[in-house]
């Protein structure tokens, strides 16, 4: 054994109903080293650092904390005391408390039974100064930045003085200086206070950034274990997907029509009412695939939604097929001429609770196909209907009336797909179309929006996905802080520069 | 208008504000912890029942407090066991409780005691008045503050109380953010659950003892569904109030003095039409509130 | 106060949600069982005999063919304020405000029964259908409120149900007082011959029950095989998913709170045009709250609103004549109906709770045997 060994997983499974999230997995994990745990979405690298924070128990195996076994009665309030703290993918903070509170809660200072303040804001103050993280202890945690709120959620964590921090996907909701920032901070706690951090992360340039060791997982298993100086992103990625990953380009050239879809000069506010799109134009002609790239929460859900009716626009227009649709309901957007599928299907995209065959059938009930003078539904050829769907679109249920919810994330994926394809609109508006997706639903799901295009239809793609974006596009679009940055023809830019863009950097107008 | 607006007026606005007071408080605690309880009302009326229960065969108010406390916490456990352990639709059980808090109470009333409507007997004892013996003499002010039952300065003592222990303690911590976000309190190793319970119970005490001062307060009998929606008006009060205790109380009083005029306006104005119009405030506060936060959020922006 | 507006929003979570399962009916009769068997002991308790007293229940709500037509008018009454409580429901729209409505509906078509002239069809229909603008009207005002500004539709139609009682009290006592002596608080009375006429002789069901069986089988129609009941279906599962899908999920809103208020009017209009023969201010117990929570507990499905009505009139008919023969309080059955809430709205809770303690207990009993 290492004397420098901090975690140790011995054999570790753990089974859920109908899959084995971890696979027989053995690892250790040193004293004073950032370790990378890279995989692929459900590769089970959440679920085995859940075991080891004590979320959730092992069904075989053991898991040593410093020597110890961690035992049956493993809680997270365990793993915090023997040294193991976890900052969550969502924040697991009070909106409503300061950062004092928030970062005390449950371990307050007293002043006889009373909340004393000053003590509390002083054990903050110290707490910042010795990790070297700013924050302002009368904030109140709601009216922060994300990348605040982490520091908060990171303070938190560190505050029982913790040896071992894992952090789930830490820069998925950062902007790129809140990341650099977070790097700083990692690296200053495990080479100053000689601790562990765990990276749990599919971002690999980020791992070949921050890491001193990578374990990649697959399907449940850990496949290897590398040092991060002796491998390249390229052999981590062929172990993460079991292949070499290179995905051949789909798109054959093909002359772009008239345009389609015209947004001109569209300005918009968040769910904070604060800006989000200040003034943003795309036009985007039948027969082209015009891709939207930029890190998450620079304007894309606001963009999507403002095109479909959704949201409000503050001002400028959106013509749709030639028509003026700017601030008219979703309902006359979609007769206009779009199809949309967005970005969270679990909350827009679909109703969990209703079945698949109604799923489908959103925007046909009035339809003659299926009902009686548009009013009585006719079942046997709205059963029917979904049944083709599921077939033409491999959508993998026990039967269409049984509800869209217990569906995976692929299959219902590609009901909201099946369903919005299916009404042949000449715009279509797709976001994120693969998110939470295996890669064999991914490809089949690329094969249909291209297939849509070759048919004459106008797509504006919004990804966070750049592989996603390159494979499909023939036009890219960089969004940076609710404004467009950068307009390039496909195969002008490649990823590495386009990087620039998305994080702020400004085309010379017309430099295309 | 001198026989309306005197002293007397704002005496009676106390009076009526009083339980409304008592049972916000209580309702605010469960507001904190995300539990919207419409069952106030119900609780307050079993808590009346019991109250007049425990003053006839003790003899005692304090009888009477003891009764209305205890089936209190009862009240505020079984809420806590089915709302929260069982994951019941609180606003089922809110509903289903005020109609078995109904039906209880008459039935009680007719097997205990053996009549419908409503029971006084002169063996039940009411609670105490207290005079306060300098404050006494200050005009206006003296008869306003002096010579009230005991539970309206208990719940003038409790509505600082509450604020202090919501805002000011870490168990009020706990409480708001069991309520607000739980994962942060689970994250924290602390269980929102007892939060919740703890809330339930004091929701309860609080709603059963409001109930005591309706039918030991002034006046030393049971009727039947005496409570007369004042729970719902409570709950009002509470959205109105933001859940902060002075603003609630505020909030109260304000009805109380509605009802206070209109009962005094009778003269003037048929009962039927000046009962209509606490109801009638709550719904113009509650499109008051939500135009306010409307306002507040834009301004943010 | 985030958490303050997010708790109104929690009332929002309730939403139809599942669909009756063969479970949840079995664990329905488990606590209809459980419910009168409290009930038993209750009475034991307070010195009755519970088998006579159910059987006097029995007998007073199916004996006699009177006593059948009361309990089938009662069933009405649950029936529709049920359906009108889901029909909102469905579209996600909790409509407390029924009885507020049932007692404008009760008022206007006791004034238009009363003043109206010509046939008796016309002043029947006239009458229905004042008695429905009425009761939707008054479900506007909340409706819209919700729909516009979103304000919480369940305290405002709660509070509005106050101000309808004391509105209508006030004219049945002043304005609209009868001059007819030995009524205290009434309008006059409607027309003769345009009142409803029992189909059983000296019982409450009356040709009313028609008009409510076309209503009934009305909603029915439109919950379950309608494009409009499945367009209010998704609203009140999703109305994100609905208004992306095209849905206008706002005007369904309102339309599903104005129908359910039209309904809840109608039952005021039947219950003034088949008994009473005039607004009078005791025109509904609270009935609304009944039929709504047989609605909530029967998880707004329309056959089942129909049939769980049927056994709650069982039960407050039955109640009445148990208490004048076995002399048993009838509020008894109040505690009943409430328990049988209490565990259905508990249901799935309960059902977890005593999976895990069944749970427990096997594998303790293993872990000794294996010990042994």
């Amino acid at each position: 054994m290492n004397t420098n060994e901090i975690v140790r997983f011995e054999h570790v499974s753990k089974q859920y109903p109908g899959t084995l999230a971890n696979d027989d997995v053995s690892l250790s994990i040193l004293r004073g080293e950032v370790f990378a745990l890279v995989g692929e979405n459900g590769a089970g690298k959440s679920t085995l650092m859940n075991l080891l924070y004590g979320m959730q128990k092992p069904t075989l195996g053991d898991l040593f904390i410093k020597g110890q076994k961690t035992g049956a009665n493993h809680s997270p309030e365990n793993a915090m005391r023997m040294g193991v703290s976890m900052v969550h993918q969502h924040f697991k903070l009070v909106p409503g408390f300061t950062v004092a509170q928030n970062i005390l809660l449950g371990h307050e200072p007293q002043k006889g039974i009373f909340y004393d303040e000053k003590a509390a804001i002083r054990r903050v103050r110290e707490l910042s100064e010795e990790y070297g993280l700013r924050v302002e202890p009368t904030d109140t945690v709601r009216d922060l930045s994300v990348g605040l709120q982490q520091r908060v959620e990171i303070l938190k964590a560190l505050r029982t003085g913790a040896d071992v921090l894992i952090l789930d996907e830490p820069t998925a909701v950062l902007t790129p200086q809140e990341t650099e920032e977070l790097f700083v901070v990692i690296r200053r706690i495990v080479d100053e206070k000689n601790m562990t951090v765990i990276l749990i992360t599919h971002k690999l340039p980020e791992v070949m950034r921050i890491s001193d060791r990578v374990g990649v997982m697959r399907r449940g298993k850990l496949v290897k274990v590398l040092s991060t100086a002796q491998t390249s992103e390229r052999e981590i990625a062929s172990l993460m997907v079991g292949r070499d990953v290179i995905f051949d380009d789909l798109r054959t050239s093909q002359r772009a029509g008239r345009p389609m879809l015209e947004i001109f000069n569209l300005k918009s506010l968040n769910d904070r009412s604060l800006p989000a799109l200040n003034g943003v134009t795309i036009s985007v002609r039948a027969g082209e695939i015009v891709g939207v790239c930029g890190v998450e929460g620079n304007g894309q859900t606001e963009l999507a939604e403002c095109i479909a009716g959704m949201r409000p626009a503050q001002s400028g227009s959106v013509t749709l097929c030639g028509q003026d649709v700017t601030g008219k309901p979703p309902r006359r957007i979609r007769a206009q001429g779009l199809s949309y599928i967005p970005e969270d299907r679990m909350s827009m995209g679909m109703d969990a609770r209703a079945s698949v065959a109604d799923n489908l059938l959103l925007g046909r009930q009035h339809s003659r196909a299926f009902s009686v003078l548009g009013l009585h539904l006719k079942k046997s050829a709205i059963s029917r209907h979904a049944k083709t769907l599921a077939q033409d679109y491999d959508i993998r249920t026990s039967g269409v009336d049984e509800p869209a919810g217990s569906l995976s994330g692929g299959n219902m994926q590609k009901v909201v797909i099946a369903r919005e394809f299916e009404f042949d609109t000449p715009v279509l508006l797709v976001c994120q179309p693969t998110r939470g997706v295996d890669i064999g639903a991914t490809e089949f799901i690329h094969e249909q929006i291209i297939r849509k295009r070759n048919e004459g239809c106008a797509i504006l793609l919004i990804s966070a996905d750049l592989d996603e974006l390159f494979r499909l596009s023939d036009r890219l679009i960089t969004l940076y802080d609710g404004r467009i940055t950068g307009e390039f023809a496909a195969g002008s830019i490649d990823k590495q520069s386009i990087g620039y863009f998305m994080t702020g950097g400004y085309q010379e107008v017309n430099a295309q | 208008m001198g026989d309306i607006f005197n002293i007397l007026l704002l005496q009676n606005t106390l009076r009526t504000a009083t339980p409304v007071v008592l049972a916000a408080l209580g309702c605010l605690m469960t507001q904190h912890v995300n539990i919207t309880n419409i069952g106030i009302d119900g609780m307050m009326l079993i808590g009346a029942f019991f109250a007049v229960v425990g003053s006839y065969y003790t003899g005692s108010w304090v009888g009477g407090l003891a009764a209305a406390l205890l089936i209190g916490i009862l009240l505020g456990l079984f809420y806590y066991l089915f709302v929260i352990r069982f994951h019941s639709d609180e606003f089922i059980i809110g509903v289903a409780l005020n109609i078995f808090a109904g039906g209880l109470t008459i039935f009680l009333l007719r097997t205990m005691f053996g009549v419908t409507g409503s029971f006084s007997d002169p063996a039940i004892v009411p609670l105490p008045t207290i005079r306060i013996p300098l404050i006494e003499q200050i005009p206006v002010l003296g008869p306003l503050i002096s010579g009230n039952t005991l539970l309206v300065y208990v719940s003038w003592i409790l509505v600082p109380v509450c604020w202090a222990f919501v805002y000011k303690t870490p168990a009020g911590f706990h409480l708001r953010a069991a309520g607000e976000y739980p994962d942060a309190l689970t994250a924290c190793g602390k269980n929102p659950e007892r939060m919740k319970c703890l809330a339930s119970v004091l929701c309860g005490v609080l709603s059963t003892v409001a109930g005591a001062h309706l039918s030991l307060g002034y006046l030393t009998m049971f009727s039947q569904n005496m409570s007369a929606a004042r729970g719902y008006v409570a709950f009002a009060c509470v959205i109105f109030g933001r859940g902060n205790p002075p603003r609630v109380f505020l909030a109260a009083l304000l009805f109380g003095f509605i009802d206070a005029l209109g009962l005094r306006m009778q003269k003037y104005i048929p009962s039927d039409i000046t009962s209509m119009a606490p109801y009638v405030v709550t719904v113009i506060m509650m499109v008051a509130v939500v135009l306010m936060e409307r306002k507040k959020k834009k301004a943010r922006a | 106060m985030k958490g303050m507006v997010q708790s109104l929003r929690a009332l929002l979570r309730l939403k139809p949600a599942q669909k009756l399962t063969r479970d949840y009916l079995v664990s329905l009769l488990l606590a209809v069982a459980l419910a009168l068997l409290v009930g038993a002991g209750v009475m034991k308790l307070t010195g009755h005999d519970p088998l006579q007293s159910y059987a006097a229940l029995i007998s007073g709500a199916l004996g006699k063919p009177r006593a059948v037509g009361n309990t089938l008018a009662k069933t009405i009454t649950l029936c529709l304020t049920g359906l009108a409580m889901s029909l909102a429901a469905r579209a996600g729209m909790f409509n407390v405000g029924g009885e507020g409505q049932l007692f404008l509906g009760a008022m206007a078509a006791a004034v238009v029964g009363a003043r109206a002239q010509g046939p008796a069809w016309l002043v029947v229909t006239l009458s229905l259908l004042a008695a429905m603008a009425a009761g939707g009207l008054y479900a506007l005002l909340p409706g819209w409120l919700k729909v516009r500004w979103k304000v919480d539709e369940v305290i405002t139609t709660i509070m509005l149900n106050s101000v309808a009682i004391y509105f209508c009290s006030y004219l049945a006592n002043g304005p609209l007082k009868t001059a007819e002596r030995g009524i205290a608080a009434g309008t006059d009375s409607i027309m003769r011959e345009a009142a409803f006429t029992p189909l059983i002789r000296l019982s409450n069901l009356t040709t009313g029950a028609f008009y409510a069986a076309a209503v009934a089988l009305l909603v029915w129609y439109i919950m379950s095989r309608s494009s409009v009941g499945f367009e209010m279906k998704l609203t009140g599962e999703n109305d994100t998913f609905a208004r992306y899908g095209g849905i206008s999920t706002g005007r369904l809103m309102l339309w599903s709170m104005v129908f359910s208020g039209a309904i809840c009017g109608m039952v005021g209009m039947l219950e003034v045009f088949g008994l009473h023969k005039r607004f009078i201010t005791t025109v509904s117990n609270e009935f609304y709250f009944d039929g709504m929570l047989v609605a909530m507990i029967m998880r707004y499905n329309p056959f089942g609103v129909i049939v769980m009505s049927f056994f709650f009139a069982i039960l407050s008919i039955g109640g009445k004549s148990m208490e004048l023969s076995a002399g048993v309080p009838s509020e008894l059955i109040l505690i009943v109906q409430s328990i049988i809430i209490f565990f259905m709205a508990a249901e799935s809770g309960i059902r977890t709770a005593v999976g895990n303690w069944i749970s427990v207990r096997r594998a303790r009993l293993r872990a000794k045997k294996e010990a042994a």
